[in-house]
């Protein structure tokens, strides 16, 4: 029994020695479940140029993908591209895993402002943005109403404060719905309310933490008075289960990409306004990008180069943008006329991109999420003040800087 | 002496039934989860404004008219290698199980029989091994397999599992071994048996039972530690276990919660057979411990 | 005692013993040999370096006891230290104690034994993952039913997450991890107490003695060791318990239910700070047989004195 096990077991490895003699590959991980019909039609078109080159593009679940594809460069065993959150450009390349690609000028002058400050660190660009998104508020007319308010966009947090404790109060449902669970997109949250009231993180420059500030203390504070007009138990909650709720009626408003129209019930009457402006600032926006990286070392690094700048430019981006209903990463209206963000909708998602902040660049990214979101937890929890628990927060920000 | 008076017996029955109620309400839950369509899955019963929540309310999360069966049959559309899933779960704890099996047993022998230097010291280092789980030693097993080019084979999932069950196998083997009379061996070598052949034909089926037991909990083992090796070891979809595989259902905007719960429930179905047809061997074997002379 | 097993063990040292005993053992001990010892002595390497994502395969420089002097002198490491103790013995302890009541009802002479006795395993049969997303659909405040259930009965007034707040989120951990682990301390338990042989309870009763008078001075005594060797391998996987919280909370609310092996695990996976992560392994290991060594040493006194046999005579 013992000498079968043996042999198969030398088998094994002599078969994984042993590599096989293939046509050229260049390997792509996709984050999400599937790989949209616009890079699919980009992957067609270049696999025609190149013949004998084939692209084997893989989907993976945002759960796993983006640990998937460092951890295979991590050992030695990088993928040609892959297209993942922004995020993660830091640490990869920091250390070493990535090669900086390079943006024609004319290119660059066509993405949205701020758009590039999400990909560039040390003065290089690290990946080509593939998708953008910016947030709004959505808020359920049906409820406000039956509050007996008007249904128009509050401008300020007083406003918007006012809007959800009457819906609190005189409706079964909770006036907004507030993020507080360990999750990437409760961070996202709380700096749409930290860049409409003129706070920042840091300055990409300088590299300095400016998190500890008045304008942030002010965010926090805000963030801990709305839940008390929240839904129950915020710290078990994410955007995705927010969503759930809104659609049962549960919660008055609350912040979500231009994708939430999509995932709204039909019956609920909804109206999309700009973040509300805090005290300290303007009506702002988050700015996240994800982007598409070339690995260092992958078998065929060149045509990978190749292959994400053409996923990434002009015309593919467009029809990419346009298909997936993602708020446009270029200013398209230089190049063409017929743009699709022209309604009323989309305004509310391109007009803010000015004045929004983006996504900070950390190269330990995870402690960025740890540290802001403890201070979330901690003023819903009743942990402690806003301006220490801020004080904390930068202190776990700068050690991952 | 065993009588039971009514009381006890009224005592007895409603303690099992509690005890059972608390071990399966998990799966109750899922259950009904599993019945509902997407968009009543996360609906609470509704309670007006100012009331609360009657009875009648409550009971009404358990029954809607909207519910089916919708779900057992998109799963299979969903997620399309499911049935390959749980078969991947099934095949490598029966590989890890019979694996583990062929290292245990002869060592488990040498343990409950014989007394021969360096013991005890080799014992309590097997044991040492259960002190620290899997999760520790990741990426060192990482570069390991690398190396020798396993990952993302069926061996990435094999090696391990068995690695970290044949310390629990070793011991509990050994305490049914150590029941096995003496004499019944010495008796053997007084005929002249060679020591292989008396493990063979006089120790083996008596060990039996203990066999049996110690099979199913490194199974069972096998099965309930999967996971964290699947994931880390394997990125080939092909070889992906049921509770890996159950993360696909994890899309992009939206969980498929009712899909995922019926493919939970349905994918331990062959495991819940098993068991249940080896049960009685399994309380047979551990109740036998005792052997009477 | 006629019935009590008589547990002989052949005394001869001889070499062809030794040699004999060692060919059965090598397959299995050079298996261990190469899965576990060198990834355990890398790990111990590992957690003196400063290895993270860019330097897993090399390159990565030594750096001492640095990050041992982080990680203990962390501002947060005593207290994970103790929510990790707190959670052991929490949780054992219920194990131990539900799966004797357990053990207790499915022995007694009662109809469908087999049934009741099936019933029950479907916990420890189900893989963890699994049972964790059902009791995460419970724990839910919204539509949980046990949220639902304590609304309509009273108790709260409104949605109650239990998984939102650091104590709540902390017990339900338990509960679950205990819901895992008590159908194999029941089973085990149950084949114990089958093994006591019957007329040492007859003796009992013809004295007049109760059934809870039986249990204590016979049942219990009698199982002891079965007890006491749940009680240790319990303690030691409950410690090392890392699906269940993982799955439940990531380490919970502002790190409520941050025990030692979340925090390896945090730290050497999810931040790719693989040198810092081995330190914290490393951490582990030494507790946990620090532990072990207490828990041997006062047993053995014990057996001492009461004549409990937790150890083989």
């Amino acid at each position: 029994m013992k000498n079968i096990t043996k042999a198969l077991f030398l088998a094994v490895i002599g078969a994984g020695l042993i590599a096989p003699v293939q046509a050229e590959e260049v390997h792509m991980i996709m984050c999400g479940g599937e790989i949209r019909e616009a890079d699919q039609a980009v992957i067609s078109a270049f696999e025609s140029k190149h013949s004998g080159v084939t692209v084997n593009a893989e989907a993976v679940p945002w759960g796993t993908c983006q640990d998937k594809s460092m951890t295979l460069a991590a050992a030695g065993d990088p993928v040609g591209l892959a297209y993942m959150g922004s995020r993660t450009l830091k640490q990869l390349a920091r250390s070493g895993l990535i090669i900086p690609v390079d943006i024609s000028d004319e290119q660059q002058g066509m993405y949205q402002p701020g758009i590039l400050n999400t990909v560039t660190d040390g003065g290089k660009t690290w990946g080509f943005p593939h998708a953008f998104s910016t947030k709004a508020l959505f808020i359920n007319c049906g409820l406000v109403e039956e509050a007996g308010m008007a249904c128009v966009a509050p401008k300020t947090w007083a406003g918007m404060y006012n809007m959800a404790k009457a819906i609190n109060d005189n409706t079964s449902a909770a006036g907004v719905g507030l993020a507080a669970k360990d999750f990437d997109n409760t961070m996202h949250q709380f700096l749409n309310y930290l860049y409409s009231n003129g706070g920042s993180v840091s300055n990409a420059d300088t590299g300095e933490i400016t998190f500890n500030s008045p304008e942030t203390v002010e965010t926090l504070e805000f963030v801990g008075k709305l839940a008390g007009v929240a839904q129950e138990g915020p710290s078990g909650y994410e955007r995705s289960q927010l969503t759930q709720l809104y659609n049962d009626g549960q919660i008055g408003m609350y912040i979500n990409g231009p994708w939430g129209a999509g995932q709204h019930n039909d019956n609920i009457a909804e109206i999309v306004v700009p973040i509300p402006a805090g005290p300290s600032g303007e009506s702002g926006t988050l700015l996240i990008t994800d982007s598409i990286a070339v690995f260092k070392g992958s078998a065929n690094e060149d045509l990978a180069m190749e292959l994400a700048s053409m996923l990434s430019s002009g015309e593919a981006q467009y029809d990419l943008d346009m298909s997936w209903g993602l708020t446009p990463i270029m200013q398209y209206e230089k190049m063409m006329d017929d743009v699709y963000y022209t309604t009323d909708y989309w305004k509310v998602f391109v007009d803010p991109i000015g004045s929004g902040g983006p996504e900070p660049m950390f190269e330990d990214f995870k402690a960025l999420q740890a540290g802001i979101n403890s201070a979330i937890q901690g003023i819903i929890l009743g942990e402690g003040s806003a301006a220490d628990l801020v004080a904390e927060a930068a202190e776990t920000l700068a050690e991952g800087l | 002496m065993d009588k039971y008076t009514f009381l006890q017996k009224i005592g007895i029955y409603s303690s099992l039934a509690l005890f059972i109620l608390f071990m399966l309400l998990p799966f109750v839950e899922m259950f009904i989860a599993s019945l509902r369509p997407l968009t009543h899955l996360f609906s609470r019963p509704d309670v007006p404004v100012g009331e609360t929540m009657t009875f009648m309310d409550f009971m009404s999360r358990f029954y809607s008219d909207k519910m089916s069966f919708q779900a057992y049959r998109d799963m299979w559309v969903t997620v399309p290698q499911l049935p390959r899933y749980i078969f991947n779960s099934v095949f490598l704890s029966t590989a890890v199980t019979f694996f583990s099996m062929c290292f245990i047993v002869p060592a488990a022998y040498a343990y409950a029989r014989f007394d021969f230097r360096g013991k005890t010291t080799s014992l309590t280092l097997f044991l040492a091994v259960n002190m620290f789980s899997g999760a520790v030693l990741l990426i060192p097993l990482y570069k390991l397999l690398r190396v020798y080019g396993l990952l993302n084979t069926y061996w990435a999932m094999i090696i391990p599992g068995v690695a970290f069950l044949i310390p629990t196998g070793i011991w509990l083997l050994k305490s049914f071994l150590e029941k096995i009379p003496y004499e019944l061996e010495e008796a053997a070598f007084v005929d002249g048996a060679s020591r292989l052949y008396t493990l063979r034909r006089v120790i083996l089926p008596l060990a039996v039972p203990g066999l049996i037991v110690v099979g199913v909990a490194m199974f069972i083992g096998a099965y309930a530690q999967q996971f964290l090796f699947a994931i880390t070891f394997n990125q080939d979809r092909d070889y992906m276990p049921l509770p890996a595989g159950i993360f696909e259902f994890i899309g992009y905007q939206d969980v498929l919660w009712n899909e995922m719960m019926a493919a939970s429930l349905v994918g331990i179905l062959p495991v819940l057979l098993i068991f249940l047809f080896m049960q009685k061997h399994l309380i047979a074997g551990l109740t036998s411990g005792a052997v009477k002379e | 005692m006629s019935n009590l097993i008589q547990m002989l063990k052949p005394k001869t040292k001889s070499q062809t013993t030794t040699l004999f005993a060692w060919a059965l053992i090598a397959p299995a001990a050079l298996v261990m040999f190469w899965i576990v010892v060198w990834p355990l002595y890398e790990t111990f390497r590992l957690s003196f370096t400063n290895s993270n994502l860019g330097t897993l395969m090399g390159g990565a420089e030594y750096i001492g006891w640095e990050n041992y002097e982080k990680a203990i002198g962390g501002r947060k490491f005593p207290s994970i230290v103790t929510r990790t103790f707190y959670w052991m013995f929490l949780s054992v302890g219920l194990k131990i104690v539900l799966g004797l009541i357990g053990a207790s009802l499915l022995a007694s002479n009662i109809r469908a034994r087999g049934v009741f006795r099936a019933l029950v395993m479907p916990p420890w049969i189900v893989p963890i993952a699994i049972g964790c997303f059902g009791w995460l659909w419970l724990y839910n405040g919204h539509f949980g039913l046990i949220s639902n259930f304590i609304e309509m009965v009273g108790i709260t007034d409104g949605p109650f997450s239990f998984l939102a707040y650091k104590q709540s989120a902390f017990y339900s951990a338990v509960v679950t991890d205990v819901w895992i682990g008590t159908p194999m301390v029941t089973l085990f338990f149950l084949a114990a107490i089958q093994g006591v042989p019957r007329d040492l309870y007859e003796a009992a009763y013809v004295d007049g003695a109760s059934r809870w008078y039986r249990f204590r001075r016979i049942t219990l005594p009698q199982i002891m060791p079965t007890i006491v060797s749940m009680a240790l391998l319990s303690a030691i996987w409950t410690f090392n318990s890392f699906e269940i919280i993982w799955i439940l909370t990531e380490g919970g609310p502002r790190g409520g239910t941050t025990t030692l092996i979340i925090d390896t695990f945090k730290t050497a996976i999810f931040s790719y700070k693989f040198g810092a992560g081995a330190t914290r392994a490393v951490l582990v290991v030494l507790i946990l047989g620090v532990f072990s060594l207490i828990y041997l040493t006062v047993l053995d006194k014990l057996n001492k004195r009461y004549g409990y046999s937790g150890v083989q005579k």
